[in-house]
This record gives C-alpha cells, sequence and structure tokens, in this order.
C-alpha cells in the first residue's frame, strides 16, 4: 500500500512539473501599462522592428552652431529650395523622412533594416552585412544615401554618407542642411521595455556647422495591431495645391 | 490511561507522514518549474522566419526566361486569362491612351526639338502607385526584408509593399482604400510563403487578365534550392472577371553580395522628365 503511494506520489511530482513545463510561465501581475508596451515587453531588445510615432513631447532639437561661411542668404537659397521640392512632390529624403507626419514602419531583417514612411520618400536601407560604405566613385549618390549599421550593446550604431545635395529636402533640424559632404550618425535605443525608440542623430560637416550639430527624437511604439492608411498621393499637378503653396496666405 | 498504539499503526502512520511529505514536495517543485519553465516551443509565437523562409530575403531582379526581349513579349508567352463576357468588357474599356504629345503628332520634329512623351511625368496615381511593383515587379530590383510580422517589398520606386504574416485577419474591401499593393497576408506551408491579397487598385494584369479591388490574389514565393532564383507564382480568382482563375510565374534572380538598392528620382519641375528622343545636331 506503501509503495503504491509512493510510486503515485512520484508520478504526480513528475507528471505536474511535466505539464507545467509546457505551460507559458505565469506572468507577473499586470501592472498599468498600455498594450504597445505590454507587447513590447516580449520583444527583442536587439530588434527595432515595429511601427513608430512622434508625439507633441518627441523632439529635443537644440539650435545648432553654424559655421561661419553659412550666410542669411544661402539659408534663404536652401529654403526656397525645399520649398520648390515640396511643391513638385519630390522624395523628401533624410533627415525629413525620420519626421514624416505619419509613423514609420521599421523592420529588422537578418542582412538589413528598412525604414519606410507613407509619404513620398524612398525607404531608408541600413546595411547590416557591410562593414564599408560603397565607393564614391560607384555610389550614386540619393536623397538617403548609403547607410550601414551594427550593434553595439543595447545601441544600433548606423553611419550614413553620399547624401545628394541636389535631391529631397536638405534643411536640418535646429538649422543648417545637409550637403555631399555631411555624414550622419545615428544611435537607436530601446527604452521603457521596448515601447520607446530613441534615435540620436549627429550631423558632421566643416562648410555647415562650426561643431557636430546632434538632436534627439523619442519615438512610441504603435500597437501590434497597427496598420497604415494609405497616405494621401502627392499631387504635382493639382493647381489648387499648388496655389496654396506658392501664393500669399488668403490669396485663392 | 492512554494506551499505548500497535506498533504497526505507528509505522502506518509514518509513512503517511513521508507521503505527505512527498506530496508536498511535489507540489512545490509544480510551483519552482512554473516560475522557471521556459516557454514551450509548442506554445511560443509561431514564427514564419524560418531558416528557409530567410531566403526570400534580399535583393532580387527579375529575369527574361523565355527570351523574349520585352516584358510585353514575356507576358505574351502566358496562358490568355479566360474572361468571363463582364471580364472581357471590363478589359477592352480599360486601356489608358498614351499622354504625350508624340503619339499623335504628324511632324518630324527638327534637332534639339525634343518629342514629348509624357504630359504629366511623376505622376501620383495609376496602379503601379502605392507598393504596386511590389505586386507587378519592372526592371529595377526588388528589395525583400523579412521580419517575423512582416514582410516588406521595397521596390525601386512608388512606395512599398507590406505583406503582414503575424495572423491578422484579411482585410474587409469595403473599408480599404485600394492601392496599387493592395492588403496582403501571408503564411509559410514549409518552405513556400503565400500570400493573400485583396484591396488592389483597379487595373491591368498580366496575360490580358484585369483585377478589381475584389479581385483575390494568391502567391507563392518559392526559392530554389540553391538560393539563388526565386518564383512568384500569380493566381488571379474573381468569378465576375475570369471564368478559370488565372496563373502566371515570374522568375528572380538573385543579386551578389554587396549589391544595394537604387533610387529612382523623378522631379515633376524638370521639363526633360517628358522628353522622349531628341534628335541631335547633325554635321
Amino acid at each position: 500500500m506503501y509503495r503504491v503511494m509512493r510510486l503515485a506520489a512520484i508520478a504526480l511530482m513528475l507528471a505536474t512539473t511535466g505539464i507545467f513545463a509546457g505551460a507559458p510561465p505565469l506572468a507577473a501581475p499586470a501592472a498599468r501599462q498600455s498594450p504597445a508596451k505590454a507587447a513590447a515587453m516580449a520583444e527583442n531588445p536587439h530588434d527595432i522592428s515595429g511601427y513608430w510615432e512622434l508625439s507633441f513631447d518627441s523632439r529635443k532639437i537644440p539650435p545648432s552652431d553654424l559655421a561661419p561661411g553659412v550666410t542669411k542668404t544661402i539659408l534663404e537659397q536652401k529654403a526656397a529650395a525645399d520649398a520648390r521640392a515640396i511643391r513638385y512632390c519630390n522624395l523628401v529624403g533624410t533627415p525629413s523622412v525620420m519626421d514624416p507626419g505619419r509613423p514609420l514602419d521599421i523592420r529588422e531583417g537578418t542582412r538589413e533594416v528598412i525604414i519606410t514612411a507613407d509619404v513620398n520618400a524612398s525607404p531608408r536601407h541600413i546595411y547590416l552585412d557591410r562593414a564599408k560604405h560603397i565607393s564614391a566613385d560607384e555610389f550614386d549618390t540619393t536623397s538617403n544615401g548609403d547607410s550601414i549599421g551594427h550593434w553595439d550593446g543595447d545601441a544600433l550604431l548606423v553611419d550614413t554618407v553620399g547624401f545628394d545635395p541636389k535631391k529631397g529636402l536638405v534643411q536640418i533640424p535646429g538649422g543648417g542642411f545637409r550637403t555631399a559632404d555631411s555624414h550622419l550618425t545615428e544611435r537607436y535605443r530601446l527604452l521603457e521595455d521596448g515601447s520607446v525608440l530613441s534615435v540620436v542623430f549627429t550631423w558632421e560637416d566643416a562648410k555647415v556647422f562650426r561643431t557636430p550639430h546632434t538632436y534627439e527624437f523619442r519615438y512610441y511604439r504603435m500597437p501590434r495591431q497597427y496598420e497604415p492608411v494609405p497616405a494621401w498621393k502627392c499631387d504635382p499637378y493639382d493647381e489648387i495645391r499648388n496655389k496654396f503653396l506658392e501664393n500669399p496666405i488668403g490669396m485663392k | 490511561m492512554r494506551r499505548r498504539a500497535p506498533a504497526h499503526l505507528n509505522e502506518s502512520r509514518a509513512r503517511m507522514r513521508r507521503f505527505a511529505w512527498m506530496l508536498s514536495c511535489a507540489v512545490l517543485a509544480t510551483g519552482v518549474f512554473v516560475s522557471l519553465a521556459p516557454e514551450s516551443p509548442a506554445l511560443a509565437q509561431s514564427s514564419p522566419a524560418t531558416g528557409a523562409a530567410k531566403g526570400i530575403e534580399g535583393d532580387w531582379v527579375r529575369t527574361d526566361s523565355g527570351g523574349s526581349g520585352s516584358f510585353g513579349g514575356l507576358s505574351d508567352k502566358f496562358k490568355k486569362a479566360e474572361l468571363t463576357p463582364a471580364g472581357q468588357g471590363t478589359v477592352a474599356n480599360s486601356g489608358r491612351p498614351p499622354t504625350g504629345p508624340a503619339y499623335t503628332e504628324d511632324r518630324v520634329h527638327k534637332p534639339g526639338d525634343p518629342y514629348i512623351v509624357v504630359e504629366k511625368p511623376c505622376g501620383a496615381g495609376g496602379p503601379f502607385a502605392g507598393g504596386g511593383l511590389g505586386v507587378n515587379p519592372d526592371s529595377n530590383a526588388i528589395h525583400i526584408v523579412q521580419q517575423k510580422d512582416e514582410v516588406v517589398i521595397a521596390p525601386e520606386r512608388n512606395g512599398v509593399r507590406r505583406i503582414y504574416t503575424d495572423g491578422r485577419r484579411q482585410a474587409d474591401v469595403s473599408k480599404w482604400t485600394p492601392t496599387g499593393s493592395g492588403h496582403g497576408v501571408g503564411h509559410y506551408e514549409g518552405k513556400v510563403l503565400v500570400v493573400d491579397t485583396v484591396g488592389l487598385a483597379p487595373g491591368p494584369v498580366p496575360g490580358g487578365g484585369y483585377r478589381t479591388t475584389e479581385t483575390h490574389l494568391t502567391e507563392r514565393f518559392e526559392v530554389s534550392p540553391d538560393g539563388r532564383h526565386l518564383t512568384i507564382h500569380y493566381t488571379y480568382s474573381d468569378p465576375k472577371i475570369y471564368v478559370t482563375p488565372h496563373s502566371y510565374d515570374y522568375t528572380f534572380d538573385r543579386l551578389p553580395v554587396g549589391s544595394y538598392a537604387f533610387e529612382d528620382w523623378c522631379d515633376a519641375g524638370d521639363p526633360h522628365e517628358r522628353e522622349s528622343i531628341t534628335i541631335p545636331e547633325q554635321k
């Protein structure tokens, strides 16, 4: 009798541990948290994939320290060039694609991280399988440049060169503009259990900045089921739109 | 006066105590395993990103497998779509005439006078916008990035295409704004990515077909065993348009290691964007 009871106890112990080993671990008592944050807690800390949105409190942008050669006239020329690019629905490029007015879609694969925005912009391709930039002799410059990245601890470090000064919106938050010689470094980090994405941008260009210009955006993760709504298409032949952009306020 | 219990009874009670102690240990052990047990593979969120599925990730360019020499020549070899009467009428009425004056004018241009073939270059709409080239790629490469919740197909112009692989439901087309790439959901059948797409902007389909927002497009993305070739098998189903589902294949070669995406630039404010041939000065 005792032997049977002992065997039953052992069997019960083995059976229950086998059952519960297959069950999901008990969750910590649910604290008050957003669905996005709850989902983010299970994410890989080395995967910044998701939909990310800037809010009104997302931007820390100090004024830039411009080089002496950057005159008021030059800044006005760059602003006019950007206004023309907007009028003709040109691809906006970097840095504007990182603050597009709609959530960014970031997907990290094994070979690259792709950043897309539902505005008129080319995707940003951040190559993880290259340690060097494409040779300047070979690379056709673009509105986003050539980006390479690697993980360093908890940060994805991205390095970009190869911007085309005639493509996209060239003005940089905080003042200044990008040129063919501009060098952008970015630092991406997940914060608050993966529900916030911090991106620190640093622009270096001796012709434009006396000292490197740095600012930070913090994006909030959208819920997992979020889907982008198709964007309104930019139509360079919409005359009502064009008059709005080109004419003084109040003029039809 | 208390009587001493029989020896056999004492022994039985001791065994019961030992049994109770073992049962308590069993309960304690389950509590320990509950808190320490890793997530079972059987219950873990199924990931579509298997080693084989990673094969579709990368840079791909279409191939002319039949030596046709042109996109039209290539699709001319597809089995022609079997259309319903309504479908035939839709196709007949769907042609978009070219917009540039060069197609209709009856004069020979002098050197330096360009032929204008596009009235409105870099236009906003059309079935190839909104990621449509991720459904029907042209001569530009497509760049595929695969993450467990989403596959992104990025053509080199006109937007990206997203395929949701996180198990979400297909969109309700009555509430969906049609786009060139529609709303796609995908899953893996072994090594093959199977995608169902609805909500496509109306437009032509290779092989003489047509699609509406209600048309179902099923695609099977299959990589060759050596990883160098991709075949996308397309099947359009729509009882209003097709007598039987219409199918054809596109084939792709993987671009070499170190390849990168180009940017297809178009400036609507540049008058040269409207031009085709400009006869040079004759000397």
